[in-house]
């Protein structure tokens, strides 16, 4: 599955506790730093990806003020897949911080 | 009792965005959806009319085309519609491929001797190297679609559009509406924009991008360069009669492949989205022949008429065939167009 950033951060938001909806949109805004504000319709659009893939699952649902709140949490499959993705970027992080460095490097030299 | 009593203005304006979305979708998520948007735009009076943000206008739009399309959260007759789409820009950038291919070997054949081209800085020699760029583009666009690499494919599709508008829609506003024939005019542009279109919709993102052998990603060109090589030959023999003969070879040379396919898919009834997919392209490809009935001598007539009834039957055939099979339930294993 091609991993989009709003899906990785969706689930990152979902590590530490449950999340309904819009729960999701405010801790993926806190996670990026302001940088990515899911839209409605793309994170329905997200969830469903991430459900149909088994990564998340529906936790519970509840009624505050007379609207469904329904709570998403990550699956055992989802953090696996979570941890992959954060390996893959990390390795990649790492090369190119080693590159630059080496660049810097030749630039002194 | 009024569904609607007790709703303030901005959450009646989000529940009717949220009409953009297929019914058995909205059954699943309206409410909870319509709980998100609320608690994010907090309590509004009606009295300062509030309205939806365009950006969430937007996204549930496409979200609406992703489900219809047969993404995540779709039913089994959104499936099918969805891989059907994919089909006709598969179908479809193919056909244009191949007719791509065997026009620029065309030109690399007669070069600039061709009169089409048109005089240095000319009008007519921008128009020629837009349809060359077009022509290279809707290749690219093919080739790449096939090999599983989506972004590049849409790229190339989008670029050929800008000169195959350009050629069919000046001349409209240079010329005014007295040139236009509207069955003939409409269906060419339906030929040639229809697939690039259903490339741009129908490989969103929910859709797992497929990579296919280089032998089919490059047949087009091969039939492209078959069909130049056989109109050439027959040129060269000076075997120019009979005149049909060359109804064949234009964009007649895809009505025998396409009832062919039609034929195979009406005989497995496997796949309700190849019998869509077969359909609308064959409806296409009628509409560009049907003109011909009017314009051509009448020695041509038997050949577009048996072109144009083999297109409308297999065309009604196939999607009855297509519609019967969604309506009738669960789709068999679908086809990863």
């Amino acid at each position: 599955m091609n991993m989009t950033e709003p899906m990785v951060l969706a689930l990152t938001a979902l590590v530490d506790e449950p999340r309904h909806g819009y729960g999701i949109v405010q801790e993926v805004d806190r996670l990026s730093e302001g940088r990515v504000q899911l839209k409605i319709g793309t994170l329905y659009g997200v969830l469903d990806r991430l459900s149909g893939a088994g990564l998340v699952a529906l936790d519970r649902e509840e009624a505050q003020q007379g609207r469904l709140r329904r709570y998403y949490r990550l699956t055992d499959e989802g953090a696996r897949a979570l941890q992959e993705e954060a390996a893959r970027m990390a390795a990649t992080a790492a090369t190119a911080t080693a590159r630059l460095r080496t660049r810097t490097a030749g630039g002194a030299a | 009792m009024n569904h609607h009593e007790g709703m303030g203005l901005l959450e009646r304006r989000y529940r009717a965005i949220l009409r953009l979305l297929p019914a058995s979708y909205r059954a699943e998520r309206e409410e909870e959806m319509v709980a998100a948007f609320m608690e994010m735009s907090g309590e509004v009076p009606d009295e300062v009319n509030p309205r939806p943000r365009w950006g969430e206008i937007a996204s549930v739009l496409a979200l609406s085309t992703r489900v219809r399309l047969g993404g995540a959260g779709a039913t089994p007759g959104q499936v099918a519609r969805g891989e059907a789409v994919r089909l006709v820009a598969l179908l479809g950038m193919g056909t244009l491929a191949a007719f791509a291919t065997a026009g620029l070997i065309r030109v690399a054949g007669y070069g600039a001797e061709l009169s089409v081209a048109g005089a240095p800085e000319s009008a007519e020699r921008l128009s020629f190297i837009g349809d060359l760029a077009a022509s290279v583009l809707s290749i690219l666009a093919f080739v790449t679609i096939m090999r599983g690499h989506v972004r590049a494919a849409k790229a190339a599709a989008l670029l050929g559009l800008v000169p195959t508008l350009g050629y069919a829609v000046l001349p409209l506003v240079l010329d005014g509406t007295d040139r236009f024939a509207p069955l003939q005019d409409v269906a060419n542009l339906a030929f040639v924009l229809l697939p690039p279109l259903a490339l741009l919709i129908g490989f969103h993102g929910g859709v797992a991008p497929r990579r296919r052998p280089w032998a089919l990603a490059l047949a087009p060109v091969a039939a492209g360069a078959a069909l130049t090589g056989v109109t050439m030959l027959l040129i060269a023999a000076d075997a120019t009669e009979p005149l049909w003969y060359f109804l064949w070879l234009d964009h007649g040379a895809a009505v025998p492949v396409w009832a062919a396919a039609s034929v195979v898919v009406l005989a497995r009834r496997r796949s309700p989205s190849w019998a869509l997919a077969l359909s609308a392209t064959g409806l296409v490809l009628l509409a560009t022949r049907l003109p011909l009935l009017d314009t051509l001598p009448d020695a041509l007539w038997p050949t577009v008429a048996v072109q144009c009834a083999l297109l409308g039957t297999l065309a009604v055939a196939t999607g009855g065939a297509g519609v019967r099979a969604i309506s009738q339930g669960p789709t068999p294993a679908p086809v990863r167009p």
